[in-house]
């Protein structure tokens, strides 16, 4: 842009090295702990610029939890993005793979990917993991987590976790939306960044983050909006706290909403099955007979995504009364995905409990939840208001 | 009866008017009004973009919305009635210190801004960073005229009033209310040339949402602001003079050469031109501050060696408006590269 001026450092160097005033401060530190591998001979303390934010801890330990997902999966031929799989890699074959992460964190690998064939994420499996994030939380040798997983249902995984895991230090869901061996793949940036973040002090307390495409989401706010493309995940009525940007992590909001060390749901009193909350999608007659058939088969909760402001179809309301009679707790949340579902006077009188802005598949989740607490619709309100 | 209280607080010679005192009780609101769209008439109803020379005043925006009265008591002053356009250091500075002043006695709750929308997020940003006190500070305008059909501006000012009134809202900067939707003044842009739904915060979003239930906030910002800002605009009468340049395709460096001979103290460019690098060195050599902004609307300018090495600042995600906007400040303070380029890091 400007090749009148004369730069500070040779020219070679910083086509070698895109965004390198970062990466040679972690050069000029691996050099002096004599990390061989790392070094670039040249480069005097002096070059370094102090005008980025000082390292406060330049080797934090993060753990990279596997839970699969197409970050982990691989196809014979690169073009091939929509038809992979097995043979899945192991979190140990992406370190290996990115030996940039050691320029960020000390990563260590774990597996924690569901079994089964074919492998599912069930609700005991997420019992087990959040069993595990809270041995982490205590484990003083982990400054962050990263934890994979298939995008479809991630942010769902990434919801339950961040309800009921008290932890500080930062938690940090990342996935790909092409395979590990794609041509031009999104996984291995993804990867990176996601380290960074977790690596991050400003990012403990957060709560479980979302970090692909370079973008930081609270986990609660962020949804998967297309089915192929990489720039998929998106705040529907919210933005993003923060970024993941070549030079730096920056966070510029913190999310309000309670989470994680904020939440008064805890993995270690909740019991081994969660109450079955099911969702209905609400559309033009939407028979009532389907909340029969929930009610029958024994539902807790059902979360009725309703049309516009959260609205439950008339046909549906014999039986909404019926299930609610039952003792089954409703929730409304709106199809339209943008916008609060608010309280009314008719819907208080009607004691279904506004979903606020959550998804119905993330409202469900939060249901589950709350039906372990309580049955009360008032109580159940509070929750949702808060969460 | 209203009238009466109008005329009465004329008379007892009260630069401010109160006006619906009716419940004690209900939390006083600072209404401090510029202008603008919200307070325009149009030739007629139709009418969205034409707008006659005359405004409403304060009085009648206020006797426009009687539903105010049972939600909080209004203190009134009229600092300008202009439009966005004519907004200036001179008016930026009264509006600032007027804020903080009348915050600062306890029974008020909070400040509302009425402005024009075309530089409404300057002001706005320029609040964010010199009103001295925790308290909600909210500006509003509207996209339509007072005399519009479906006028967006009534609902607006009742909302934005509410934000201000809201516990919630304490400890958040300048916000700005328009929609439904408040955003951080820091991160929010005017999007739209006329639709009413015009004001966005692009990648950041909104920090919650004034629902007919209640006031919701779901983010809280984090960059220095109000309490927490280093600018103490108190003893000011004037702000250093800054510029913007837009870069484009063989974009010219005499605007660049003009505004340094015309006295400049900084000029913000957004994007760039090759032939923009000697003008650049020749006004530094001058003691022109750069501080290099972009024109995509969203993403930071990263930190960059090369560009540090000429002396220029980065204006991480302000668009150049507001990148002026903290220079002016800025500027008050340091003209110092590492200081400033400090400042563009933390507000």
């Amino acid at each position: 842009m400007n090749a009148a001026l004369p730069l500070l450092r040779p020219p070679a160097l910083s086509l070698v090295i895109g965004h390198w005033s970062l990466v040679i401060r972690r050069f000029a530190a691996a050099f002096v702990i004599g990390h061989s591998s790392l070094v670039i001979s040249g480069i005097s303390a002096a070059e370094i610029p102090d005008r980025l934010p000082p390292e406060i801890r330049p080797k934090p330990h993060v753990l990279l939890l596997s839970l699969g997902g197409t970050i982990s999966g691989t196809a014979k031929e690169r073009t091939n993005v929509t038809d992979y799989g097995a043979p899945r890699v192991g979190p140990d074959k992406w370190i290996a793979d990115l030996p940039d992460l050691a320029l960020y964190a000390r990563v260590t690998p774990e597996d924690l990917r569901p079994t089964g064939e074919p492998p599912s994420m069930t609700t005991e499996h997420w019992l087990k993991v959040a069993r595990r994030l809270q041995e982490i939380a205590a484990d003083d040798s982990i400054d962050g987590v990263v934890i994979t997983h298939g995008t479809n249902i991630m942010v769902e995984t990434g919801y339950f976790l961040s309800l009921v895991v008290n932890i500080k230090k930062p938690v940090v869901m990342v996935g790909s939306q092409r395979p590990w061996t794609a041509l031009s793949g999104d996984g291995p940036l993804n990867m990176v960044n996601a380290v960074r973040v977790a690596a991050t002090p400003a990012a403990s307390g957060m709560g479980v983050l979302h970090a692909m495409n370079q973008n930081i989401f609270p986990i609660r706010d962020v949804t998967k909006a297309s089915a192929y493309r990489m720039h998929t995940f998106q705040g529907v009525d919210l933005g993003v706290v923060g970024v993941a940007d070549p030079d730096i992590v920056k966070f510029y909001s913190e999310p309000l909403r309670r989470h994680t060390h904020k939440s008064e749901f805890n993995i270690a009193r909740l019991p081994a099955t969660l109450p079955a909350v099911e969702v209905i999608y609400g559309y033009h007659e939407t028979p009532g007979y389907i909340v029969d058939a929930m009610v029958a088969n024994g539902v807790k909760g059902i979360v009725v995504d309703g049309t516009g402001a959260g609205s439950i179809p008339n046909t549906m309301t014999d039986a909404i009364k019926k299930a609610q009679a039952a003792g089954v707790v409703i929730v409304a949340t709106a199809r339209t995905r943008g916008g609060r579902v608010q309280e009314t006077p008719k819907r208080t009188e009607s004691k279904v409990v506004p979903g606020d802005n959550l998804p119905p598949e993330k409202a469900r989740i939060l249901l589950q939840i709350a039906l372990t607490q309580t049955t009360d619709v008032g109580a159940i309100k509070r929750m949702f208001d808060e969460y | 009866m209203h009238r009466l209280r109008l005329l009465l607080a004329l008379v007892i010679g009260h630069c401010s008017l109160v006006i619906a005192a009716n419940a004690a009780d209900l939390p006083l609101v600072a209404l401090f009004t510029t202008g603008g769209t919200i307070q325009s008439k149009g030739i007629h109803r139709l009418s969205l973009a034409e707008y006659n020379e005359s405004r409403v005043t304060p009085a009648e925006l206020l006797a426009d919305l009687p539903e105010l009265k049972s939600l909080a008591r209004i203190e009134v002053t009229e600092i300008a009635n202009v439009g966005s356009g004519n907004i200036d250091a001179a008016l930026l500075l009264k509006l600032s210190k007027s804020i903080t002043a009348a915050l600062a006695r306890p029974e008020v709750a909070g400040a509302v801004v009425t402005h024009g929308t075309g530089t409404l997020e300057e002001t706005a940003f320029f609040l964010h960073l010199t009103v001295k006190s925790t308290k909600p500070v909210v500006v509003v305008g509207a996209m339509r005229p007072f005399t519009a059909i479906s006028r967006d501006g009534p609902y607006n000012l009742y909302n934005a009033i509410r934000v201000a009134a809201a516990p919630d809202a304490v400890g958040k900067g300048a916000l700005v209310v328009l929609n439904d939707t408040i955003h951080s003044a820091r991160y929010v842009t005017k999007g739209h040339t006329y639709h009413v739904e015009t004001f966005v915060s692009r990648e950041l979003g909104p920090l919650g949402f004034v629902d007919s239930d209640r006031v919701v906030f779901y983010r809280n910002p984090l960059t220095k602001h109000t309490a927490t800002s280093e600018f103490d605009v108190s003893t000011l009468e004037t702000l250093p003079m800054v510029d913007v340049v837009y870069g484009y395709q063989e974009a010219s460096a005499a605007p660049i050469t003009a505004l340094t001979e015309a006295g400049a103290k900084g000029i913000v460019y957004a994007d760039s031109s090759p032939a923009f690098s000697k003008a650049f060195l020749a006004a530094q050599s001058k003691g022109v501050v750069i501080v290099m902004s972009d024109r995509k609307g969203a993403g930071r300018v990263t930190l960059s060696d090369r560009v540090a090495a000429r002396n220029t600042i980065t204006a991480d995600n302000l668009n150049a408006q507001k990148a002026r906007i903290l220079l002016r400040l800025a500027l008050t303070k340091t003209t110092e590269t590492r200081q400033l380029q400090r400042i563009f890091n933390e507000y």
